[in-house]
């Protein structure tokens, strides 16, 4: 193929897009809205994999004591929480250190907690570090069979309902994502079609003067590409803009209460663009190459 | 060079298109296709152009076994043969320069081939001067001959008419006969189908008769017939 056909291709395309322009708009307008979709589990799924990685990381035990219990006896769990195997440090936060250490997380918005001082409603509490994360369960369980232990919290079990979560999301996403793809390429496919009986006159004159199957593809094949293309680009530009202003707010707004944090723009921006870009491409190429199979036999 | 051993065709409906044809046509020759409508001249031209093969027998163009080509391989088949219809299929939002000029373009021609080649053979059918009309503004006989510009800027060695005067009132036909004479005289092989007896017994060039799917008769310088 010559460079000079690619120009004819573009420019036959152009054309057409042009010629048929409220069928173009909607074309543009349903992969765009498909890809929306699709850019919206997927920034979905993102996050929910980022937070898990994150959360795996960083397994602690938290350990919160009984109320009033005396230092000799705080000292002999500590001693006994160390010996339990797996266990790599063991920490003990007051329950006056774990306030400060709250007011401090909420910033400005400390004056929330002003008049506590007095009625500390948290526990003291030991914060256990493991030597693998995956030796959680049985060391919480071994903490929790020990006497004046109020309960035990470890990262894992959220850990573990977020993997759920991610699951029933991923198989949700998919199905939808299937849905949505089928109805965008077969919404391309008839705008493509239109093209193609506007010119089935042209395309039999091609066949005779012996145009080969791919010349005579060839516009219709891109004015597909450029439909999703175009739908693509806007879809991302609408995403990216949307999760901006989203993750920002979240993080002036929620006063730092969140334990979780969005995955950072530009990591979203890159899966984005380059899923979507890919998608909006197999779409319009998918939609062009079944409108015009049928009307190649001449 | 076409050569048709033992070709047969039987359609879907069971009706028997062409039975055991044999035919041979040299190169630079001028051969007549006639016969009434239905006898199978359409048919033995949709065989050359492998828009359908044939149930038995092989069709030879140029040293090549055309119901042996692939798919992929029929254009280029096509490329070495022209054709105009009895309707023109000229493309009426297109200029004259434009019809032919797209026949080079859809064969991904050089541009600079395409703007030497285009005056030229628009000069061959005499119809230079009006070359930036549209269809549209032409006589019919004027159309033809853009179509048949058309089918041969690519350089065919065989020109295939079906009918290229049966819309044209006998004037217009004359000036469609003088161009495709001068095609032949260049050395293009043409096979016209047609009904026009004045014409086929003016010309007295070879003239092969299909009746009833075989081959009534095969004459040098024939005439119509009855």
């Amino acid at each position: 193929m010559k460079i000079r056909t690619y120009k004819y291709f573009i420019k036959q395309s152009g054309k057409s897009i042009w010629r048929n322009k409220v069928m173009s708009l909607a074309s543009i307008g349903s992969v765009m809205s498909a890809l929306l979709v699709i850019g919206i589990f997927l920034i979905l799924v993102l996050n929910v994999d980022y937070l898990a990685a994150k959360l795996e990381s960083q397994v602690e035990i938290k350990v919160h004591l009984m109320d009033g219990l005396s230092k000799n006896i705080i000292e002999d769990i500590n001693k006994e929480i160390k010996g339990l195997t797996g266990v790599k440090n063991s920490v003990f936060v007051s329950k006056d250190e774990a306030l400060k250490e709250f007011s401090e997380s909420l910033g400005e918005n400390s004056y929330l907690l002003e008049g506590l001082e007095g009625d500390n409603p948290l526990s003291d509490s030991f914060v256990v570090t493991l030597e693998d994360p995956r030796l959680a369960p049985q060391v919480t369980l071994a903490i929790k069979a020990m006497s004046n232990i109020e309960n035990v919290v470890y990262g894992k079990e959220e850990l573990e309902k977020l993997l759920d979560i991610t699951y029933f999301l991923r198989i949700g996403s998919l199905a939808i994502v299937a849905i949505l793809f089928l109805i965008s390429v077969f919404i391309i496919s008839n705008t493509i079609k239109l093209t193609v009986f506007a010119r089935r006159r042209e395309i039999g004159i091609m066949k005779y003067i012996g145009a080969t199957d791919w010349f005579v593809r060839g516009p219709f094949f891109f004015e597909g590409v450029l439909l999703g293309l175009i739908g693509s680009i806007i879809s991302i530009g609408l995403l990216a803009t949307g999760y901006y202003f989203i993750a920002k707010y979240i993080e002036q707004q929620m006063f730092g209460l969140l334990v979780i944090s969005l995955m950072p723009f530009h990591e979203i921006l890159n899966n984005l663009v380059i899923a979507l870009l890919i998608f909006g491409v197999i779409i319009g190429s998918l939609g062009s190459m079944i409108s015009i199979r049928k009307f190649l036999k001449v | 060079m076409i050569e048709l051993v033992n070709v047969s065709k039987t359609f879907s409906d069971g009706h028997k298109a062409l039975k055991n044809i044999n035919i041979k046509i040299d190169n630079g020759e001028f051969v007549f296709l006639v016969g009434p409508s239905g006898a199978g001249k359409s048919t033995l031209i949709k065989l050359l152009l492998k828009e359908i093969d044939p149930d038995q027998g092989n069709i030879i163009i140029n040293g090549k076994d055309v119901t042996k080509l692939k798919r992929r391989e029929i254009p280029f088949l096509r490329r070495s043969i022209g054709v105009v219809f009895q309707d023109f299929r000229l493309l009426q939002e297109k200029t004259v320069y434009e019809n032919v000029a797209f026949a080079m373009e859809v064969v991904e021609a050089p541009p600079k081939e395409i703007r030497r080649q285009v005056p030229i053979i628009l000069s061959l059918v005499g119809l230079s001067k009006k070359s930036n009309l549209y269809p549209s503004q032409l006589s019919g006989g004027e159309q033809q001959r853009v179509s048949l510009a058309r089918a041969i800027v690519n350089g065919p060695s065989i020109l295939i008419a079906d009918e290229p005067t049966g819309n044209l009132d006998p004037d217009t036909s004359w000036e469609v006969m003088k161009s495709l004479n001068e095609i032949n005289h260049r050395g293009t092989t043409v096979l016209m189908a047609t009904h026009a007896k004045d014409i086929v017994d003016a010309m007295r060039k070879r003239v092969i008769a299909i009746e009833d799917g075989t081959i009534a008769r095969d004459d040098m310088k024939g005439g119509y017939g009855v």
